[in-house]
């Protein structure tokens, strides 16, 4: 307790020095604040955001949905196909070379095209989002199915059980971590297509805020939809943490 | 209690004179009409009294763990000769048959009372009923207060003992053991040798029990099997008389112990030195 109380410490004393240094030497002139911005600025510009005009929510809530409508879409359909490979060797076999081509598509690349597809709202975020989260999950998946220890097969086999017992009491539980980590990235993921493709182009979202930001050289509100991406990221993973303890208490 | 007829109870008449494990001339070659065929068993006979204990003891590749798996049908290749367990051929999934390795094999994410409920579980008994008897045969093998841990926080003997529960909730009549503590440290692996001796003494089954540890074979066994270096023929077949109850800790100060050690060593020799 009493270590991470100090630890702690050691951080917030860190961060309050660091802005403190920001802001005096933005002050001072010696940080151009077009270029860094500062931090009061940055506070002032989240407060008029969120409390005062509350326009950043709605941003906010249109990046989250897309995100996770793509996590949860691209997350699903991975580990059914992973499952349909994992039962069907074949169609694994058949369907890799394809996956691979895809999976190496550099994705962002392929934004304007689902904005010509899908249009300029929610749906192109979303198809751009699962377009990476789909592969992240998919391999992980395939390499937990595959990872599974051949002693536990091999013993379960002696003892009795059925293929069908041996998927889903042997295989499958054994899977659930690497798969799980294939689900914590494949989050992070999806807010990262979804704010990539809102940069491009959209209607509403914290990317198409940035990009408007940007370009007006409002850099107080570009540092601070950047922290705010990075806090949104930050949950995520801390979120996952927690869920992966609760679930995994056996690793 | 030392003779095992009258060990037995209500042992029906005639049951005795049908073994529990039968090999009759047993060859097995793999890769048959291939280039690389390795003759791993030839000729091996023996055959197993019900509730009778045998030791199966021979130079590494000679082929223990073969007959082992052929007994339980699991290999894909077929061998010549004729096996029968319980009077019948083998067949996967047999459920007279409960068979336990080296590695533990624990399900790390199932808890000691799981894991050791696991075996019945795929056999199709109800969850109360398995887990009662689970939990009945943790008691036995001494880790009633772990029932509810996961295998990462157990030791390496208490895993061990885990898996025994987990053979012997099973109810099998026959046990195939391939080198179960073979993996232990010499203190340990007493100890789990007298909760082995206990439980067979308790549940009385058929055990085919592989070891490359002699002291083991002795301390354990009615008979101990001993077999060449490949391609695995039987040298001997060794009835050990010493009396029952046994226990492994005081075998070791006596002198029959030694001489039944010296006796089966000088037969392993002679199995290496055949090829
Ligand atoms: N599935 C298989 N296909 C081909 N050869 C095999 C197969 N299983 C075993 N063998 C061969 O049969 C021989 C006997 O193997 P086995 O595993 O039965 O030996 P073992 O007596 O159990 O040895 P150890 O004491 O090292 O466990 C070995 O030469 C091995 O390479
Ligand atoms: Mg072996």
């Amino acid at each position: 307790m009493n270590k991470t109380f100090r630890l702690g410490l050691g951080h917030a004393v860190f961060i309050v020095a660091f802005v403190a240094v920001w802001e005096l030497a933005s002050r001072a002139g010696m940080l151009d604040p077009t270029f860094f911005g500062r931090p009061s600025g940055i506070v002032a510009y989240l407060w008029n955001g969120f409390v005062v005009e509350r326009n950043l929510w709605n941003d906010l809530f249109y990046t989250i949905l897309a995100a996770t409508i793509a996590f949860w879409a691209g997350s699903i359909a991975a580990v059914l196909v992973g499952l349909v490979f994992a039962m069907l060797p074949r169609v694994h076999k058949a369907c890799e070379p394809y996956l691979t081509l895809l999976n190496a598509m550099p994705r962002i690349a392929l934004a304007p095209l689902f904005l010509l597809w899908f249009g300029l709202g929610v749906g192109s975020k979303i198809a751009v989002a699962i377009s990476l989260v789909f592969f992240i999950v998919l391999s992980s998946t395939v390499a937990g199915i595959k990872g599974v220890n051949s002693d536990h097969l091999v013993l379960s086999r002696a003892l009795g059980a059925k293929p069908r017992d041996i998927f889903f009491k042997v295989t499958l539980p054994s899977a659930v971590p690497v798969i799980f980590s294939g689900l914590r990235l494949g989050l992070v993921y999806s807010l990262l297509g979804v704010v990539a493709a809102e940069l491009l182009a959209a209607e509403h979202g914290l990317g198409q805020v940035l990009a408007y930001l940007q370009s007006t050289f409002d850099m107080n509100g570009v540092m601070a939809l950047l922290f705010l991406l990075a806090f949104l990221g930050l949950s995520i993973t801390v979120a996952m943490n927690w869920i992966e303890r609760r679930l995994l208490v056996w690793q | 209690m030392n003779d095992m007829a009258a060990a037995r109870p209500n042992g029906a008449p005639g049951a005795a004179a049908a073994p529990a494990i039968e090999l009759n001339d047993l060859t097995m070659r793999f890769g048959v009409g291939t280039a690389s065929t390795v003759l791993a068993v030839d000729r091996v006979s023996f055959s197993l009294a019900p509730g009778e204990f045998v030791s199966l003891i021979g130079p590494s590749g000679c082929g223990k763990t073969t007959i082992l798996n052929l007994l339980t049908g699991l290999l894909a290749e077929e061998p010549e000769g004729d096996v029968r367990v319980l009077g019948k051929p083998p067949s996967a999934g047999n459920p007279d048959i409960a068979y336990m390795l080296a590695r533990d094999s624990l399900l790390p994410w199932r808890s000691a009372l799981g894991n050791a409920a696991f075996g019945m579980e795929v056999r199709g008994v109800p969850k109360k009923e398995r887990e009662r008897h689970a939990l009945e045969l943790l008691k036995e093998v001494g880790l009633g207060d772990f029932a509810d841990k996961y295998p990462k926080a157990l030791s390496h003997g208490m895993r061990q003992r885990c898996a025994l529960a987990r053979t012997f909730a099973l109810d099998s009549p026959v046990l195939l053991m391939d080198e179960p503590f073979g993996a232990l440290d010499a203190q340990t692996k007493l100890t789990l040798e007298d909760v082995l001796m206990r439980l067979w003494s308790a549940h009385r089954k058929t055990v085919v029990f592989v070891t490359h540890d002699l002291a083991e074979a002795i301390a354990l066994s009615d008979r101990v099997v001993v077999m060449s270096a490949r391609p695995g023929r039987m040298i001997a077949d060794v009835p050990i008389d010493l009396p029952r109850p046994r226990s492994v800790r005081k075998l070791q100060s006596d002198h029959r112990f030694h001489e039944y050690y010296a006796h089966l060593w000088g037969l392993l020799e002679q199995g290496v030195g055949d090829e």
